[in-house]
């Protein structure tokens, strides 16, 4: 090969060892799957305590009825933004970053199938978000009319209409973007010998996951689209008096956006099926149905939105159908249940703290999975619907599931991420202190929603005061957990006990054969893995 | 005869599709990604030519707004 | 320098590019919504920065891409990848056209309908609408941009249809003659495709010319209006792409690279042509005849 070709007109960054120095060089120009992954959890993280900070300032105004704190235009823009910024921000890229670092590892590949863009997926985020949070500071403020943005509402919002937009459409880019690579990778970087079937079950629900981003962001992008054209141009997509309909959003929304909470699910039963085997000691029970499930479930998000618009005024008979499809998401989800359960069945088991995090994820879930199919009936929705309810019934899937994965996902690697243990004892206290202020948190919404009190209100009729006085205090809890949490991860990353390539006794698969911390360039040569390492290798 | 629009339609979609199929697959090497590509434009020619002779016998008609309308 | 042989997968180091294109990306966007927040806009030079910079980060971008390419440091597995990327980036753009092919169908078999006192909307007609009528093509009971005329399908439309098949004939011409290695063919044909692409954009200005000034068709005309211009609009904004990407590997070909058995860049774009000529095919049926 010829010496001339020295791209990037660097010629000492060959050496795959060591790390390029530098701020610039190491953070702002990398490639490297591991390094993406960490500025995705850094940056996920980051957000999380910025949509965090919003929740407290929601809880703080609804401690007590009245209007205490803030104006009720600020409170809604911290409802819109804390959901956007949660979304967006931190639920999806901090699931990104996991596959970053672990879909490499997993499937014996040397880095992402595009690295160049795996580094542009990440950089457009700050400056998305950076875009988005501006708004904060202008005249008029942030948008205020809920993640949804449903018109005519949201378009009520002034300047901060175009901002709204166009950082949705950078995050769009940035995730598809990310969905391309993952999807490239998994397709394409497998070592010669692993084939889909002995795939961990992580790297296949981001599979279905990615296909679900592909296909949905751009709903939403033309959606936005519209908004804004709707907004500026005076086109007529969601103004009946010139034959549209407001409607239509809500069906293109949802369209993208019942898929979407999909998005935030799948990778999270993917990191909760690699816990619960580790710890359990036993194979996972019912791989493949664990994949057929998955893949039910991502059909089936396609043609179930309208659940949301139960209350809109649809044609009966949309209404029943979409009752019924949306009635049958349970029957794949009841499947992987009833499959971590039979893992677990007769298993040697032992709690460390990403088990610990993982059962409640299996209970909790569960939870709200529940509150989903009651509110799937079509004429009893009509009683819950935009009540404190359907927000319980979101946190219990969104906060409980999704986040709760994710800090499990984080205790279970971090050793393997930073070649340091955390503090079992730190942990524990953290899950504990966690589980209980999120139930105290959201179990009394059920009660709040049922009895009648409307989300995205600032203020309430008196007699919802003391389950919202225990809500706050739990939210408050809750919150304060968290930053013990960022603690636990700043000391494990600082130091401790040295960890070993193995890390947990039970733990299969090939990020596992490697030691910890993981080299900087791991599986360089490509070739085939030894089977039996992995989980769903030659041996079962 | 809007039928007959709408399926052969569906039928360049589908070759548009096998073409891509092959894109992935055939690494280049194999002749399918061009001769799917080849099917689908001569039936978009086919198409365009059936709705020159539908428009002229009148077979299917051409939308107008209602205050325009005869 | 030894690792970079072809049967390792190639991974590049220090990607200085993705970052400006991150830059370029907020600056447009910032200069987009300068210009649609401000009560006069003077010239948007925020957003032309943006698009310099988009600029120069494609070429950079691209320019990289292809010189390891001619290099020769990719093996076939880094070829799929790009390929993947391509089909699922197209895939992307599918569902982005769906959702506006989604909202024409939305209201051409719901919402209008409705709002002309059908179903359900018997009430809203009786009430609200009195007296309109729920036929498409329409501008809504509010008569949003006044009285209207269509553009007649078989005069300009019909040209465009005819200049955006020719344009796949030829390049489909220009992928055969490139398999059998027939170098000037292929870059006679390729321009042919060129010009077809830019004559067919002219015309479509033209049209939209046509429609503002003499037919009141705009994209305030109500519902008909604003599907009308968004999906002929973007379909455009794809013309200027795919012409753009076709401009830049005819020259590739004038530069010698390509061969019969390895053209992945070509027909990646080849193919991106044709799938632009097939929305246009499902825009003349259902936007201007049926
Ligand atoms: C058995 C499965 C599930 C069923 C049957 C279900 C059903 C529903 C229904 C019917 C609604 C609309 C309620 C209303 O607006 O009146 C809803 C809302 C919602 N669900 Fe679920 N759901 C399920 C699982 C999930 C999961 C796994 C997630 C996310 C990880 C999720 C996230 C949400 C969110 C965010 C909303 C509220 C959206 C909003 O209006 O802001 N759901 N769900
Ligand atoms: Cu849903």
């Amino acid at each position: 090969m010829s010496h001339d070709i020295t791209h990037d007109g660097v010629a000492d960054h060959h050496d795959h060892d060591h790390k390029p120095k530098g701020f610039v060089k190491r953070w702002l120009m990398t490639t490297n799957h591991k390094d993406i992954g960490t500025l995705y959890l850094i940056f996920a993280f980051a957000m999380f305590i910025l949509g965090g900070a919003m929740a407290m300032i929601i809880r703080l105004e609804l401690f007590q009825p009245g209007l205490q704190f803030v104006e009720p235009d600020f409170f809604n823009q911290m409802t819109t933004m804390h959901a956007l910024i949660m979304v967006f921000g931190a639920v999806m890229p901090a699931f990104v970053g996991l596959a970053n670092w672990m879909i490499p590892m997993m499937i014996g590949a040397p880095d992402m199938a595009l690295p160049r863009m795996n580094n542009w997926s990440f950089w457009i985020l700050p400056f998305a978000f950076a875009l988005l949070s501006s708004t904060l500071f202008m005249e008029g403020g942030a948008p205020a009319g809920g993640w949804t943005m449903y018109p005519p509402l949201v378009l009520q919002g002034g300047h901060n209409v175009a901002y709204l937009v166009f950082a949705v459409h950078l995050m769009g880019i940035s995730s598809i973007m990310g969905a391309i690579n993952v999807i490239a990778t998994i397709m394409n970087m497998r070592a010669p010998n692993v084939g889909y079937l002995n795939m961990p079950l992580f790297v296949w629900t981001w599979l279905i996951t990615a296909f679900l981003l592909i296909a949905v962001m751009p709903v939403l992008a033309g959606a936005v689209t519209m908004l804004l054209t709707d907004r500026y141009f005076d086109t007529s997509f969601f103004n009946a008096a010139g034959g549209g309909d407001p409607v239509l959003f809500q069906h293109i929304f949802w369209f993208f956006g019942h898929p979407e909470v999909y998005i935030m699910i799948l990778p999270a039963f993917g990191v909760v099926s690699e816990i619960i085997p580790t710890f359990a000691r036993k194979p996972l029970f019912g791989y493949v149905s664990m994949v057929y499930a998955t893949a039910a479930i991502a059909f089936l998000s396609f043609i179930v939105w309208a659940h949301h618009m139960f209350s809109v005024g649809m044609p009966l008979g949309a209404e029943l159908y979409f009752m019924y499809a949306t009635m049958m998401i349970a029957v794949p989800t009841g499947v992987k249940i009833f499959n971590w359960v039979a893992t677990m069945w007769k298993g040697s088991m032992t709690f460390e703290t990403p088990m610990l995090f993982s059962l409640a994820f299996v209970i909790l879930f569960t939870i709200g999975g529940f509150s989903g199919v009651m509110m799937a009936l079509a004429p009893v929705d009509l009683q819950y619907h935009d009540t404190y309810f359907i927000v319980a019934h979101f946190h219990y899937v969104l906060v409980t599931g999704a986040v709760f994965a994710i800090i499990a996902g984080v205790y279970y690697w971090i050793p393997k991420w930073s070649g340091h243990m955390y503090n079992e004892r730190l942990g524990k206290i953290h899950f504990w202190w966690s589980t209980i202020s999120v139930n105290v948190l959201f179990f009394p919404q059920h009660f709040l929603g049922l009895a009648g009190m409307p989300r995205r209100i600032p203020d309430y009729s008196t007699q919802f005061a003391e389950f919202n006085m225990w809500s706050s205090i739990g939210g408050f809890a809750f919150g304060l957990a968290q930053v013990f949490f960022i603690y636990i991860v700043w000391k494990t990353v600082r130091g401790g006990e040295k960890a070993t390539g193995q890390v947990w006794e039970g733990a299969k698969g090939l990020e596992w054969t490697v030691p910890s911390p993981a080299p900087h360039h791991t599986f360089e040569d490509f070739g085939p893995v030894d089977l039996d390492k992995m989980a769903h290798g030659k041996t079962h | 005869m809007k039928i007959v629009i709408i399926l052969m339609l569906l039928f360049i979609l589908f070759s548009l599709g096998s073409a891509m199929f092959y894109l992935v697959k055939g690494q280049g090497k194999s002749q399918n990604t061009v001769r799917f590509l080849t099917v689908r434009v001569v039936l978009s020619v086919l198409l365009f030519l059936f709705i020159i002779l539908a428009a002229h016998m009148g077979w299917i008609e051409t939308q107008q707004p209602a205050f325009l309308r005869p | 320098m030894s690792e970079a042989s072809k049967d390792q997968y190639y991974v590049p180091h220090l990607a200085k590019w993705p970052i400006v294109g991150s830059v370029g990306l907020t600056v447009t966007v910032l200069g987009a919504i300068n210009l649609l927040n401000s009560e006069n806009p003077g010239t948007p030079w925020m957003l032309y920065l943006g698009f310099a910079i988009i600029l120069l980060m494609m070429f950079g971008w691209f320019g990289e891409v292809i010189k390891e390419s001619e290099d020769n440091l990719y093996n076939t597995q880094v070829d799929t990848s790009f390929r993947m990327g391509m089909i699922w980036f197209i895939f992307s753009e599918v569902m982005f056209f769906g959702a506006f092919f989604g909202a024409l169908f939305y209201a051409r078999t719901f919402s209008v309908p409705w709002l002309g006192g059908e179903g359900t909307g018997l009430s809203t007609n009786e009430v609200l609408w009195n007296g309109y009528e729920g036929v498409w093509p329409t501008n809504g009971p509010g008569d949003l941009g006044g009285r209207f005329e269509l553009i007649d399908p078989y005069h300009l439309p019909l040209i465009n249809t005819l200049l955006l098949l020719a344009s796949s004939v030829t390049i489909t011409i220009a992928h055969h003659a490139l398999r059998a290695n027939n170098r000037s063919q292929t870059i006679i044909w390729l321009i042919a495709t060129v010009i077809l692409g830019a004559v067919f954009l002219f015309y479509q200005a033209e049209e939209y010319i046509e429609a503002y000034r003499d037919l009141n068709l705009t994209l305030s005309s109500g519902i008909y209006g604003s599907t009308f211009f968004m999906l002929t609009g973007f379909h455009g904004m794809h013309v200027t792409l795919g012409a753009i990407m076709i401009t830049i590997i005819t020259i590739r070909v004038i530069r010698g690279h390509f061969r019969p058995e390895s053209h992945f860049g070509f027909e990646a774009v080849a193919w991106y042509w044709h799938f632009v000529d097939v929305v246009w095919l499902g825009l003349f049926i259902f936007v201007y005849i049926l």
